[in-house]
């Protein structure tokens, strides 16, 4: 009801946000955050739209960096399928800006360089175990590939703590990826929230454009309903 | 509030028309020339300098503050996202290393007026008296050179200026505060019910968020970004709460402003004023006593690239004390997944906090204790968070989708002062060819039994209250020390009144002169530091 009422108020929200391939069995049925654009600060919306416009150009990874942090990363987002989140722009973008988080462990090479000998690495890794760079294997070995490297926990990976590695690729991936307005739709967040506020705070309260969950007992932990 | 307006007029300076700057205040701010000879130049315009800055602009005193970062408009530069709000922290270049290595950026590190205090929670809660004498109580950490009496008039003014929102404070020192409680939102209501059926007592607050209108600030409006930098101007910061009441006595903000090193004549022995650079320009502006007030990371390593003949190991440095006993607090997050909805997003993550175990029980095998306080992140901090746990793949989206159904508690633990966390100067170089901050942390045994017991509490309450799985992540939380204060210069670098040993007109203002740091976020207790410094240099003439 609530989720019907929603769209009819801001039908444009669906076009420019698609629902991406989902790996979550829409929990939030109808769900759109754009719905609500008019109703946030024109600041916060021109960079939010940005993200669902055109993504740029690549500038900082060679072609087969591209294809291989592609990999990477669909993997590592679970964007197994279309429509995606078109995340490399927005890390490449990054890389090239040389926008940080501020710090680098000190035995680590800075982000870019850290990213370049990362992704060198797995394609060799993934040519010792299928014979070809990491973006022309298939989904199971790439992710085979990718495992072998968490499962090194602390320990040396190419020169490299594998753990500091295994961060650097999951902070600039998520942050992409949970930036985006597609992904708030799949996971119930409403984005944005300036000037209107919450009105409805508290356990099981929802203002009128949020969506219950359908699936509530659906913990990741318990096993239920997987 | 009479009686705060008359001390202090910043939010009366706020315009009421629904934006956020006093434009013309800025605009009409007086200049001063780089070869005015001003009263004091400060370095950093965050919790520290500004206050400094208010308290002497007041006293009559030609006052100029620079800052590395934007004078922020909260209406043109900030925004309701959080990948957006990346600019607010110090992301310069920084090398972290030690056997726990601690990430800067976000986590702790404000570049631009106003400070960290822009995008900190906004708890504001003071020291307890103990803080000030662990030494001699506990044999861990230091003692201070000044004590919790010392400072108890000037936490009750800064109170009154941020303003600070909560219920009666039973610990400590106890204490009321200027405004009521918030209402809390679902993570709030979660740490109560978990909190009472566990039999530990929490309360509401105490956060530097205005409940009900403040001069001309508004309401907090519960949307839940207050990391992202406060567009509402409900939560407290030096932009807001202090800097307008110095620009209206005649006090300068230099913003973008770099400060490379401090001038020092070998003859007389005493600071000149600072090199910066704006603009791409070096320039010099000179001054009759210069506050360094940068924080725990950049304080140090400005003065120890202020190096000269007299100080050949960097300014103030004689006894090898810069940068050293550099704190962070252990900031364990419990998270617990409830069948509700909690969608812990709609209401300011700071909401709700405990101190029952905040000092040392002799009963248990560590000294000291924690604090535990709502957090409440938002997307991208919760898919670390998530992420941590080594969930990735269509596993970390399952999980994430599971975000409405989660509340998040965080501890701060505290850890103690030792002379190896410290910062030293690495062979990279920023984009000034300033050599960068290396900071180095380890934890002893002590930090890492507190913060075990801090997550044994946390799953206790999420359990209490009703969670069915809880989840950790290790974290750390906020800086202090790196330039500390103490009795006597053999172990420390400024005194009592945040004057250097070393050079009678040099003074630190900000954070990195607290000795130890409690289980208590640092904001509330570097502003009333500052503002005691403030009042024995306005005492004292100039």
């Amino acid at each position: 009801m609530t989720a019907r009422k929603a769209r009819v108020s801001g039908p444009a929200g669906a076009g420019i946000a698609p629902r991406i391939s989902d790996a979550t069995g829409d929990r939030f049925p109808g769900f759109n955050v754009l719905d609500q654009v008019s109703h946030w600060d024109p600041v916060t919306a021109g960079l939010v739209l940005s993200r669902v416009g055109r993504p740029p150009d690549i500038r900082f990874f060679s072609p087969a960096e591209e294809a291989t942090a592609t990999a990477l990363c669909d993997r590592l987002l679970g964007q197994d399928g279309e429509p995606k989140i078109a995340v490399i722009p927005r890390i490449d973008a990054r890389l090239a800006e040389q926008e940080t988080d501020g710090w680098r462990y000190a035995d680590m090479p800075e982000d870019g360089q850290a990213w370049r000998e990362s992704l060198r690495f797995l394609d060799e890794d993934s040519r010792a175990a299928c014979s070809c760079e990491l973006a022309r294997a298939s989904v199971e070995d790439q992710r085979a590939v990718i495992q072998s490297v968490q499962d090194l926990g602390v320990k040396d990976w190419h020169g490299l703590n594998a753990a500091h590695v295994w961060s650097l690729w999951t902070r600039y991936a998520c942050t992409a990826f949970y930036a985006h307005p597609s992904a708030w739709n799949e996971i119930g967040f409403p984005g944005p929230a300036y000037p209107r506020g919450y009105k409805n705070p508290g356990t099981d309260a929802r203002e009128p454009y949020e969506v219950a969950d359908t699936r509530p007992s659906a913990d990741p932990l318990g096993g239920k309903d997987r | 509030m009479a009686a705060v307006r008359e001390r202090n007029e910043s939010a009366w300076l706020l315009p009421n028309d629904g934006s956020r700057t006093n434009h013309r205040l800025r605009d009409d701010m007086r200049r001063f020339a780089d070869s005015d000879l001003v009263d004091l130049v400060v370095v950093g315009c965050g919790a520290g300098g500004s206050t400094l800055l208010q308290r002497l602009a007041r006293r009559g005193w030609q006052v100029v503050g620079l800052d590395a970062g934007p004078f922020w408009d909260p209406d043109a530069d900030w925004v309701s996202d959080e990948a957006g709000s990346h600019h607010l922290y110090w992301t310069e270049p920084r090398v972290i290393s030690g056997t726990d290595p601690v990430p800067m950026g976000s986590n702790n590190s404000g570049r631009g007026v106003g400070g960290s205090m822009v995008h900190f929670a906004g708890y504001t809660p003071r020291f307890h008296p103990s803080d000030f004498a662990t030494w001699t109580n506990d044999g861990v950490g230091a003692d201070w050179p000044i004590s919790y009496r010392d400072l108890r008039p000037y936490y009750e003014d800064i109170e009154q200026e941020l303003p600070v929102a909560g219920e009666d404070w039973p610990w400590g020192d106890p204490h009321s505060y200027p405004q009521r409680p918030h209402p809390v939102g679902g993570n709030g209501e979660i740490f109560l019910r978990g909190a009472y059926a566990s039999g530990i007592t929490a309360k509401v607050g105490p956060v530097a968020i205005s409940n009900g209108r403040f001069g001309n600030r508004p309401h907090c409006i519960y949307r839940g970004f207050c990391l992202q930098g406060c567009k509402v101007n409900a939560k407290a910061s030096p932009l807001i709460t202090h800097i307008p009441d110095a620009l209206a006595h005649g006090a300068e903000i230099r913003a973008n402003a770099m400060v490379t090193g401090i001038g020092f004549d070998e003859r007389t022995g005493r600071a000149t004023g600072v090199h910066y650079i704006c603009g791409g320009v070096a320039r010099f502006q000179r001054a009759a006593a210069v506050a360094i007030a940068g924080y725990s990371i950049e304080t140090p390593r400005l003065l120890l690239n202020s190096a000269s003949r007299r100080f050949p190991d960097g300014m103030c440095n004689d006894f090898d004390q810069v940068g050293r006993y550099l704190m962070v607090q252990g900031a364990p997050q419990t998270a617990g997944r409830f069948e509700a909805e909690v969608r812990m997003y709609k209401s300011p993550p700071p909401e709700v906090s405990s101190e029952q175990f905040y000092e040392t029980d002799p009963r248990k095998p560590y000294k000291r204790g924690f604090s535990i306080q709502t957090v409440s992140p938002l997307p991208i901090t919760w898919a670390e968070h998530v992420a941590a746990q080594g969930h990735w793949g269509a596993d970390l989206r399952r999980y994430m989708s599971d975000y409405v159904h989660w509340s998040c508690l965080g501890a701060l633990c505290e850890f103690l002062a030792q002379p190896g966390n410290r910062v030293t100067l690495a062979e990279e170089k920023d984009r000034y060819g300033l050599p960068v901050a290396n900071f180095s942390y380890s934890q002893c045994d002590n930090d890492k039994q507190l913060t075990r017991a801090a997550q044994g509490v946390m799953e206790q309450i999420l359990h209490a209250a009703g969670a069915d799985e809880v989840i950790t992540i290790d974290r750390y939380a906020h800086l202090v020390g790196g330039a500390r204060m103490a009795a006597d210069e053999q172990n420390g670098v400024v005194d009592g009144n945040c004057r250097s040993f070393a050079i009678p007109n040099l003074y630190i203002t900000d954070g990195s002169v607290l000795p130890t740091q409690g289980s208590a976020n640092p904001a509330l207790t570097i502003m009333a530091v500052t503002a005691r410094a403030a009042a024995h240099l306005a005492a004292g003439g100039r």
